[in-house]
C-alpha cells in the first residue's frame, strides 16, 4: 500500500499529459477532419485527390511509425527541431482528423437526397443547407463511431511513449524498470479504465442529449 | 389572366432518354392544375424543372415575368446566374411524396427556418406568420413537437405550411398522398382543397383521380415524355380525346 501512494504522485503526473494530449487531439482533430470530409467529396479533383490521399496514408500506416516520421525524420529534413510533446499532437491530430474524415464523410451521404431537395426549394444556399440541414443531421450519425474512436483515443496516448513523451506509460514503465516491479503497470491500467468509464459516461449522456429527435423520418 | 409560369419548347435527356418531348405548359395566376400520367410518364421531371430541381435541355421557362432559363436557337438551355435563379427559386413552394421534413428541427422551426434564413424576415414576424399557417393546415397544436412525433398525414400539412411560409408566386406538389395509408390522404386533400378555394396558384401531380376531377381548374395528361392531353376536369374526364388517355383513365378507375 505505501509503495503505491510511492508511485501514485509520478504516475498522476503522466496521466496528467495523457490527458492533455488526449483533450488538445479531440479540440483539434474533431473540428479538422470536417474540411478533409467535404474535401474528399469536393467537385475540384485536385482537393478531393489530396483529401483522399491525405485520409489514406494516415490510415493506411501505424500511428506509431507516423510518430516516428514526425518526431525523428520530419525534423531531420527540414532541419529544425521538434520536441516530443508537439511532434506528438501534430501526429495524433492529423491521424485522428483522417479517422474522422471518413467517419463524417459516412454521416453526411446518409442523409437522404430529400432534406438537399426540400432544402433546395426553398431557396437555401449551400452553406445554409450544409451547416443549417446536413451537419445537424449528420453529427447524430456520426455521434457513436466518434465516441469510439475518443475511447480508442485515450488508449493511442500511450503510444507516445515510443518517442520518450513522459505520459503515464512511459512513467509506468520507468517505475517498472527501476523496482523491477510490475505494481505500476497494475495502477496505470486502473488508471486507464477510470478514464475510459469517465469518457464513457460523459459520451453517453451527449449522446442521450442528441436523440431528442430520432434518425430518419418516413 | 396573365400566365405566371410559362414554358416553351422543354425537351430534357437524361443521357440518351428522351424524358420531356418538346413540352409547352403555362399556368395562370389562381389556377389549379393537376398533372395525371402513367409512371414514368415525365410527371415529377416536368415539375422538378420548374424550380430547378432537374434542369431542362432546351426550352425556355418564364417565372412571374423572369425568364430564368432560355435556349438560343440550336444552342443549350442557358440558366441565369446562381444569385438570380435561387431568387427565382425561392418564389416556389415544392411538397414532396416523402415530405421531406427536417427531423432536427421541431415542426415551427421546419416552417420559420427558410423565411428567417433566406427572406432575412424578423424571428417574431416570421412566428407569427408560421402560426398562422400552421393553423391553416390544423397542425398549431403540434408546433413543438418534432417530426417524427407526428403521423404522415401530419407531416405532410407541415411540409405545405412549410412551403407556403415562402409566400410563393406557386406551389408545386409532387403526389403528396401517395405515401400516406388511405384513410389519412383525406385530411390533405382537404387542405388542398382549400387552397385553391383561396385561388393560390398550385400545380398537384397526382394519381387522386378524384381530387383532379373535384379540385382543378384544368386537367393535363402526360404519356411518354409528351404532353398528350389538355383542358378542364370536366372535358378531361367526360370526354377523353386520345386512345391514350381514355385507357388510362379507365386502368384507374379499375385500380
Ligand atoms: N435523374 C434521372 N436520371 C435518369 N433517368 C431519370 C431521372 N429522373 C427520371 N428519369 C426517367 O425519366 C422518366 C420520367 O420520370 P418521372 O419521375 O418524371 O416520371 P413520373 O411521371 O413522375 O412517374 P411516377 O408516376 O412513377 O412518379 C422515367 O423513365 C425515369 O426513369
Ligand atoms: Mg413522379
Amino acid at each position: 500500500m505505501s509503495y503505491i501512494a510511492e508511485i501514485l504522485p509520478p504516475l498522476l503526473q503522466g496521466a496528467v499529459v495523457s490527458v492533455e494530449l488526449f483533450i488538445i487531439t479531440l479540440v483539434l482533430a474533431l473540428p479538422l477532419g470536417l474540411p478533409f470530409a467535404f474535401g474528399e467529396m469536393s467537385r475540384f479533383r485536385p482537393v478531393r485527390w489530396i483529401c483522399k490521399i491525405f485520409v489514406f496514408v494516415f490510415r493506411g500506416t501505424p500511428l506509431m511509425l507516423q510518430l516516428f516520421f514526425f518526431y525523428f525524420f520530419f525534423p531531420l529534413v527540414l532541419n529544425i527541431d521538434i520536441p516530443a510533446f508537439p511532434a506528438a499532437i501534430l501526429t495524433f491530430v492529423l491521424n485522428y482528423a483522417a479517422y474522422f474524415a471518413e467517419i463524417y464523410r459516412g454521416g453526411i451521404l446518409s442523409i437522404d437526397q430529400g432534406q438537399y431537395e426540400a432544402a433546395h426549394s426553398l431557396g437555401l444556399s449551400r452553406a445554409q443547407t450544409t451547416f443549417g440541414i446536413i451537419v445537424p443531421q449528420a453529427m447524430r450519425v456520426v455521434l457513436p463511431p466518434v465516441s469510439n474512436e475518443a475511447i480508442t483515443l485515450v488508449k493511442d496516448t500511450a503510444l507516445a511513449s515510443v518517442i520518450s513523451m513522459s505520459e503515464m506509460m512511459r512513467v509506468s514503465e520507468g517505475i517498472v524498470n527501476r523496482d523491477y516491479n510490475l505494481t505500476a503497470y497494475v495502477v496505470a491500467a486502473a488508471i486507464y479504465l477510470l478514464f475510459t468509464f469517465l469518457l464513457t459516461l460523459v459520451l453517453n449522456h451527449i449522446e442521450a442529449r442528441f436523440s431528442t429527435y430520432t434518425r430518419r423520418e418516413n | 389572366m396573365s400566365a405566371i409560369l410559362e414554358m416553351k419548347n422543354i425537351n430534357k435527356y437524361f443521357g440518351d432518354f428522351h424524358a420531356l418531348k418538346d413540352i409547352d405548359f403555362s399556368v395562370e395566376e389562381g389556377e389549379t392544375v393537376a398533372i395525371i400520367g402513367p409512371s414514368g410518364s415525365g410527371k415529377s421531371t416536368l415539375l422538378r424543372c420548374i424550380n430547378c430541381l432537374t434542369r431542362i435541355s432546351s426550352g425556355s421557362i418564364s417565372l412571374n415575368g423572369t425568364t430564368f432559363v432560355d435556349t438560343p436557337s440550336g444552342g443549350e438551355a442557358k440558366y441565369i446566374p446562381d444569385k438570380a435563379l435561387k431568387q427565382v427559386i425561392s418564389e416556389t413552394g415544392m411538397v414532396f411524396q416523402h415530405f421531406n421534413l427536417f427531423p432536427h428541427m421541431t415542426v415551427l422551426d421546419n416552417v420559420t427556418y427558410a423565411p428567417i434564413k433566406v427572406k432575412k424576415v424578423p424571428k417574431d414576424k416570421a412566428v407569427a406568420r408560421a402560426e398562422e399557417l400552421l393553423n391553416l393546415v390544423g397542425m398549431l397544436d403540434h408546433k413543438d413537437q418534432y417530426p417524427q412525433m407526428i403521423s404522415g398525414g401530419q407531416k405532410q400539412r407541415v411540409a405545405i405550411a412549410r412551403g407556403l411560409a415562402m409566400d410563393p408566386t406557386i406551389m408545386l406538389f409532387d403526389e403528396p398522398t401517395s405515401a400516406l395509408d388511405p384513410e389519412i390522404t383525406g385530411e390533405v386533400l382537404s387542405v388542398m382543397k382549400n387552397l385553391a378555394e383561396q385561388r393560390v396558384t398550385m400545380i398537384v401531380v397526382t394519381h387522386e383521380m378524384g381530387f383532379a376531377r373535384e379540385v382543378a381548374d384544368r386537367v393535363v395528361f402526360m404519356n411518354q415524355g409528351e404532353l398528350t392531353e389538355s383542358g378542364t376536369s370536366e372535358q378531361i374526364f367526360t370526354n377523353p380525346q386520345s386512345k391514350r388517355l381514355q385507357d388510362f383513365l379507365s386502368s384507374m378507375i379499375r385500380a
